[in-house]
């Protein structure tokens, strides 16, 4: 934020004449998305005939089909556990995020990553079913948000840990095969397109597998993720790694750390806390390229949001569909670049 | 004799005798279209192999197919599919996820529509219960890839069969439940009746489709230059075309006639009255024989039942009067009817027609349902291939006996 100029009065002539001219353009822009939004709005009270008379966003055709938008598919009597699996999930995104940019209670590193697991396999289960009496629903009907959030947070949880490891591995200099091993991993899985190694997983393995023994899709998509992330944020953490002063690892040994204490109590944290604002970018990347398993049959809620205007009854309302997820997507990346700019605001001030 | 009875090894023999005697033949007619074409024997032909390298290769290639067929054999007559849905108490099925009219989920998340029916109807014949089509939405290509992954039973997804697509192992086209074909819509302000006028227009169409390279074939045979605006997103394509950004927009004729329907002025814009390709859209199983000939005949099932008269509201009352019905319908729902024999060889439940079309209705019951007067489509079959034979179209119904 430094070296921003906060104040608005224009430091010259040409700035002055830009000034005036983006907010030239703006404006149409902003009159016409009000018009949209509120002035021709039909409003959920409204009757749904009306949409296509009014030119602007028809909101019978949200409330109507909000649930086919956020949960796709799945069976609509059992809604409330896709609903309970995202909000869990939700949560655990919020507090993380609070927790990393230091606001509200620490629950510590260990009891992260116990939360973490706890909730993960409660969302699962929740979808799932099977257990407890709760109906066994498929993988292929967990679509839209649930599937959006477990396959995101799902990756980020699993591939941050063997990123942690991958970095460590290629960063050492006791063991040359397995550091260049570790090179080698990372290079060829950032060099290879991911939806190859999606589609890899979803349409080749179960040709080789014996037949029953498939992986199902949402399973093999989440392995793809886990193991192309974990290579970005490998190069993350390597990147906090180096930027460490020598006489860190030095003065740990001095101090006659063992290894592992110098790993974890001086190395690692350090690394992690200057390398944050790029791994909170690979966590915006992650979350986005989740959208990528559309091609692979997975119905995220770009999917769910075409089904909906694909009903004949409603074919006009494509744009309210888009601004529906449009809308989920902006407020969640704002919320990660929020937590970002936090961490980064922290870092510079220490 | 049903044919999961047939015994392998009463098979072999039969097979591996023809094969043995594919490739004599076949090196006989390579070898005369060379001295055909060449005039001399001397000729290299790198295409066509010498009578001693043939002689060499014969028994070689005939192992070869042999072990390929051996291989093969007991996926193509073994019942394993449709067995594998019975013992599952679920048949798969994959459909478009966000076709308007042939599949879509409802805002209960169900899947309706034309395509879907037909998994219904499948799984009303096989499993006794139309509920239990596990219907997925998945897109084209992986449609294929999964059936062919074994991934699910059949697909009910506007495929169209084409020669190439039937020649490739893993999958069987059955049943073809709708022709289409690919068609145009212009602006009326273009001033264009014929597509034959369409020379230099820019055209809107669906990157990596069918769509282009139909497109391309028809205006190279006719030495006309075009342009293709590529778009992916049908929502966007149209946006561009309603925008004026193309001059033509290109699709299968039954998607035209919906997507009209999306401009601010649907009467701005008219369909022309080529039809430029033919587009079988057909249902597709995995391999399997007893599979095959059940949804075959299922749809074989909804088409008699149009010819006679039959439909979900009436099939009951039918039934029950059997007495008073033609002798075609006695032989479809009377419990020692044809359909009942069938029944007992396929591996069906003995009721599997009525069923179908009480549960599912007669062929003509899910047009109208989902594309016909009432739908926004407003679709008729009266005078399109898709009416039936009596009326001139191509819906056949074979004799159940």
């Amino acid at each position: 934020m430094g070296s921003f100029p906060r104040r608005l009065r224009p430091a010259s002539l040409p700035a002055l004449i830009v000034s005036l001219a983006a907010l030239l353009l703006c404006l149409p822009v902003a009159a016409g998305a009000l018009r949209w939004v509120v002035a021709d709005a039909v409003w959920p009270w409204d009757p749904a005939a009306l949409c296509a008379e009014r030119a602007g966003i028809c909101w019978p055709f949200i409330t109507e089909k909000a649930g086919l938008i956020f949960f796709g598919t799945y069976p609509h009597d059992l809604l409330w556990r896709p609903c309970m699996a995202s909000l869990l999930l939700c949560a655990l995104a919020v507090l993380t995020g609070l927790w990393l940019s230091g606001r509200g209670t620490r629950p510590g590193a260990a009891g992260l990553a116990l939360l973490w697991a706890a909730v993960l396999a409660a969302a699962l289960v929740l979808l799932g079913g099977g257990v407890w009496g709760m109906v066994p629903v498929g993988s292929l009907r967990w679509n839209g948000l649930p599937v959006l959030l477990l396959l995101s947070l799902g990756s980020v949880a699993l591939a941050f840990p063997l990123g942690v490891l991958l970095a460590l591995a290629r960063e050492q200099d006791r063991n040359r095969l397995t550091a260049w091993l570790a090179a080698c991993y990372i290079e060829t899985a950032r060099g290879v397109p991911m939806l190859t190694v999606l589609f890899t997983g979803i349409f080749v393995l179960p040709l080789m597998l014996p037949s029953g023994s498939a992986l199902p899709p949402v399973a093999a998509v989440l392995v793809a993720l886990i193991l192309f992330h974990a290579a970005y944020f490998a190069e993350d953490i390597r990147g906090g790694l180096r930027a460490l002063p020598r006489g860190q690892a030095e003065a740990a040994q001095a101090l006659g750390l063992s290894r592992r204490s110098r790993l974890g109590e001086v190395l690692l944290p350090q690394a992690i806390r200057r390398a944050l604002p790029s791994i909170v970018n690979s966590v915006i990347g992650a979350y986005k390229d989740t959208s990528l398993v559309v091609v692979v049959g997975i119905h995220d809620l770009t999917a769910t949001a075409r089904m909906a205007f694909s009903d004949p009854a409603w074919r006009a309302q494509a744009l309210e569909g888009y601004f529906v997820i449009g809308l989920w997507f902006f407020m969640s990346c704002a919320f990660l670049s929020m937590i970002g700019r936090r961490l980064q605001r922290r870092e510079a001030g220490q | 004799m049903s044919r999961g009875d047939l015994p392998a090894k009463e098979a072999d023999p039969h097979i591996s005798g023809e094969i043995g005697g594919g490739p004599a033949i076949l090196s006989q007619i390579s070898y005369d279209v060379r001295v055909y074409r060449y005039g001399d024997d001397s000729g290299v032909d790198p295409h066509t192999h010498s009578p001693r390298t043939d002689s060499i290769m014969k028994p070689f290639l005939s192992c070869l197919l042999l072990a390929a067929a051996t291989l093969a054999a007991p996926a193509a007559f073994a019942g394993a599919v449709l067995d594998d849905i019975k013992s599952g108490d679920r048949l798969i099925c994959l459909v478009n996820p966000n076709s308007p009219g042939f599949s879509v989920p409802d805002s209960q998340g169900v899947f309706q529509g034309f395509n879907t029916d037909f998994c219904r109807m499948a799984a009303a014949a096989i499993l006794g219960d139309a509920d239990k089509a596990d219907i997925r939405g998945i897109g084209f290509s992986d449609a294929m890839k999964t059936l062919v992954a074994r991934g699910a039973h059949m697909a009910s997804r506007s495929i169209t069969r084409t020669g190439t697509r039937d020649a490739d192992a893993g999958m069987t086209f059955v049943a073809t439940t709708f022709y289409d074909g690919q068609g145009f819509m212009v602006p009326k302000s273009l001033g264009v009746a014929r597509a034959a006028d369409l020379a230099g227009a820019t055209v809107c169409a669906e990157d990596g489709s069918t769509t282009l390279l139909t497109l391309a074939d028809w205006f190279g045979d006719r030495g006309m230059a075009y342009r293709v605006e590529n778009i992916a997103d049908k929502t966007a394509r149209l946006e561009a075309f309603f925008a004026g950004k193309c001059d033509v927009y290109a699709s299968d004729v039954t998607a035209l006639n919906s997507d009209r329907l999306l401009a601010a002025a649907p009467d701005d814009y008219v369909i022309l009255p080529e039809v430029i390709s033919n587009e079988p859209l057909t249902l597709v199983t995995q391999p399997d024989q007893d599979l095959e000939s059940a949804v075959f005949w299922a749809f074989q099932v909804m088409l008699n039942a149009d010819r006679h008269g039959l439909t979900s509201q009436n099939v009951e009352a039918a039934r029950a009067d059997l007495g008073s019905q033609p002798q075609a319908v006695a032989r479809l729902l009377s419990s020692d009817g044809a359909a009942t024999e069938m029944a007992a060889k396929l591996g069906l439940p003995g009721d599997w027609a009525y069923q179908v079309i009480r549960q599912v209705g007669s062929y003509s019951e899910v047009f109208e349902r989902h594309l016909g007067a009432g739908t926004p489509f407003a679709l008729s079959r009266a005078g399109t291939v898709n009416a039936d034979a009596a009326d001139g179209g191509l819906m056949y119904p074979y004799p159940i006996r």
